[in-house]
């Protein structure tokens, strides 16, 4: 058999992906970028050629600017606190003692839940009326009377960002225990003879074992964070007073509630730009730190 | 004075009994060596004497102080690990400093203790070095010089060597034997290796689930092997056994009919008509001459495999094979049959129902 009829039969067995994948991503994306130089609506009008003036009128306009603002706080915080939630968590369920299996299989039922019964759950926990956060407060008594968590804008995101770090901490921390398991026994019982202790023997000893999966989970959460779309839209819709609108809200409030598609094609755009250069900028991270250890 | 003193030491893990009641004391300089196979409980005891494990029952003295319940770095001990258990992060002087540096010693004489247990185990060259740029002898080295740096009263060993190719194993054995007699340090070694044990240890302790089978010097547990268990582990080949029984007048070896006199003080030893196992070492066989003196045993020739050094000859004696050590040019047929013999000296005599030394003083 000929190296040429090899690579051709390679094509053809890949032939049907290739038109699928043209077709519901290539054709959609290049489509997209045409809406995005239009004033196209999204019913009626087919719109006309407009050139920059809907990327120049969304980056200097204050919606996508605080938007984008929302979204990277929404996106450090959440991260940052799933973290470290979530290697601490992993240390605890490192550790021996009764009841560890059941616990650990417990931890990954909020990562395993949907994101909209997850919004809906803490929807309930917030409720102003019956809300249980409120219940607890107020019969600890932290606060006088029942609060609107969500319709208030100082403590919508907070409340978001909380209902977010809740789903998403298991999944840290089970990469982060898997990780621990991978630090052989005797490498931390050398550390325990050579007098290091928690502290040191977690910086020194354990920390190089975790970093690079770690990595991978900043890496991946990240990006999620940095497009969330469905919980804020369970839970505030973006409201109150656009505090909790992130870009990819206003992405769809543009498009769809607005039904500029023109615009909204640009916004959408201009997203996937920010979204593809943190990838970017994280795969030449790890390619670092794998040449590194 | 005693470096280590272990008392009646017991582990149990739920119904499990690890360690039965383990007494030794080790004076200071000592090289013990704890030998046995696997599970017979050395490596727990070795973790108990470091304290990465808490015996159920009985005490541990380091330096005649007890030291149960005392964190590992408080022991004034430091460990090397069979898998090496090297910082992989961390480079070959900053994995030998860490302990130091843990302590607290300041910079300057931390980075001389490095460079010059570096130097006694000849590793200057590779300081700047990670692990994973080392071979396998290379990281033993640098295990050792992680504990040498500290000097401890105590070195604990947990099979150092078995992660070694042959050749490899026989040069850091030495190499650690070199050490020893140089730095005078007390030892507990851990191996299943009998050759190391042999080698290293000022005294063994061979171990079998969980209890001591004996503890003695090399020579002591070679030459006079309480059980037959410690008779057959140390020595390789092992040691031949026997059924026999005594006769008023002597010996006869089960399958044959003559009766070999013994003195009055080794008949004495097991009483007259009594079953025993006698225990003989393949390289106390001979082939014997026409005017031999002492034990003959007149066995039918099955293999021989030259090893080098020796023929090691394995032949039946009715039912029952024995092994012997011969020289490498001894000419000999399989099928043929010979008469072995060896002195009253070599002889060793077991009980063969607890299996112990019917010699024993």
């Amino acid at each position: 058999m000929s190296a040429n009829w090899i690579s051709t039969r390679a094509w053809l067995l890949m032939l049907p992906l290739l038109v699928v994948m043209v077709s519901v991503i290539g054709w959609p994306l290049v489509d997209t970028v045409r809406l995005s130089f239009t004033d196209a609506k999204l019913v009626g009008t087919a719109g006309s050629f407009v050139g920059i003036d809907n990327y120049a009128k969304m980056l200097t306009g204050s919606n996508f600017q605080r938007a984008l603002v929302t979204t990277t706080w929404f996106a450090v915080v959440s991260v940052t606190a799933e973290m470290v939630l979530g290697v601490f968590a992993a240390l605890l369920l490192n550790q021996q003692f009764r009841g560890r299996a059941a616990l650990r299989a417990l931890m990954i039922l909020p990562w395993a839940l949907p994101t909209v019964v997850n919004a809906t759950l803490w929807r309930l926990i917030y409720n102003p009326e019956y809300g249980a956060l409120n219940a607890a407060l107020t019969q600890l008594g932290l606060i006088d009377s029942y609060r609107s968590w969500l319709g208030e804008p100082g403590s919508a995101l907070t409340a978001l960002i909380i209902a977010d770090c809740w789903k998403n901490f298991p999944l840290v921390a089970l990469i982060a225990l898997a990780a621990l398991q991978a630090v052989p026994r005797d490498i931390t019982a050398a550390a325990l003879v050579d007098g290091a202790g928690p502290f040191n023997r977690f910086r020194f000893v354990v920390m190089p074992y975790l970093a690079g999966p770690l990595l991978v989970a900043l890496v991946l959460r990240t990006i999620e964070a940095f497009k969330v779309f469905d919980i804020i839209w369970v839970m505030t819709r973006g409201g109150p007073a656009n505090s909790t609108r992130t870009l990819s809200i206003l992405v769809y409030q543009e498009a769809f509630s607005f039904q500029r598609a023109g615009s909204g094609a640009s916004l959408a755009l201009i997203v996937t730009l920010l979204v593809t250069v943190l990838a970017v900028a994280y795969a030449a991270l790890l390619r670092r730190a794998a040449g590194a250890s | 004075m005693s470096a280590v003193e272990i008392r009646n030491i017991q582990k149990r893990y739920g119904d499990v009994e690890t360690l039965k009641g383990i007494d030794i004391v080790l004076e200071s300089g000592e090289f013990l060596v704890l030998l046995g196979s696997s599970g017979c409980g050395k490596s727990t005891l070795l973790n108990i004497i470091a304290g990465l494990a808490e015996p159920s029952g009985g005490d541990i003295l380091i330096g005649e102080h007890s030291v149960l319940g005392a964190h590992p770095k408080d022991r004034d001990i430091a460990m090397v690990f069979q898998s090496y258990a090297l910082y992989p992060n961390m480079s070959v002087a900053r994995n030998i400093g860490f302990g130091l540096e843990m302590r607290k010693v300041p910079a300057a004489e931390r980075e001389k203790a490095v460079r010059d247990t570096a130097k006694l185990l000849q590793i200057e060259n590779l300081l700047d070095r990670k692990p994973s740029q080392l071979s396998g002898g290379q990281r033993q080295r640098v295990a050792i010089g992680r504990a040498l740096v500290r000097n401890p009263q105590v070195f604990l060993f947990d099979e150092p060597l078995s992660n070694l190719d042959a050749k490899l194993r026989m040069e850091m054995r030495t190499e650690l034997k070199r050490l020893h007699q140089m730095l005078k340090t007390t030892v507990v070694y851990v191996t299943h290796d009998q050759i190391e044990a042999m080698t290293l240890a000022t005294r063994i302790a061979v171990m079998r689930d969980g209890r001591i089978e004996q503890l003695g010097t090399p020579e002591e547990i070679y030459d006079r092997p309480a059980t037959l268990y410690v008779a057959g582990f140390v020595g390789s080949p092992p040691m031949n056994i026997l059924d026999a029984e005594l006769t008023g007048r002597g010996l006869r070896i089960a399958g044959t009919e003559e009766v070999f006199p013994l003195p009055e003080s080794l008949i004495s030893a097991g009483a007259a008509g009594r079953r025993v196992k006698v225990g003989v070492r393949p390289e106390a066989l001979r082939l014997a001459t026409p005017d031999a003196t002492g034990i003959r045993l007149t066995a039918l020739v099955e293999v021989m495999e030259l090893t080098g050094p020796e023929l090691v000859t394995t032949a039946r004696i009715g039912e029952q094979r024995i092994t012997a050590c011969l020289p490498p040019r001894t000419s000999l047929a399989p099928g043929s049959t010979q008469v072995f013999s060896f002195d009253e000296a070599a002889l060793h005599l077991f009980d063969p129902d607890d299996g112990r030394s019917l010699l024993a003083k």
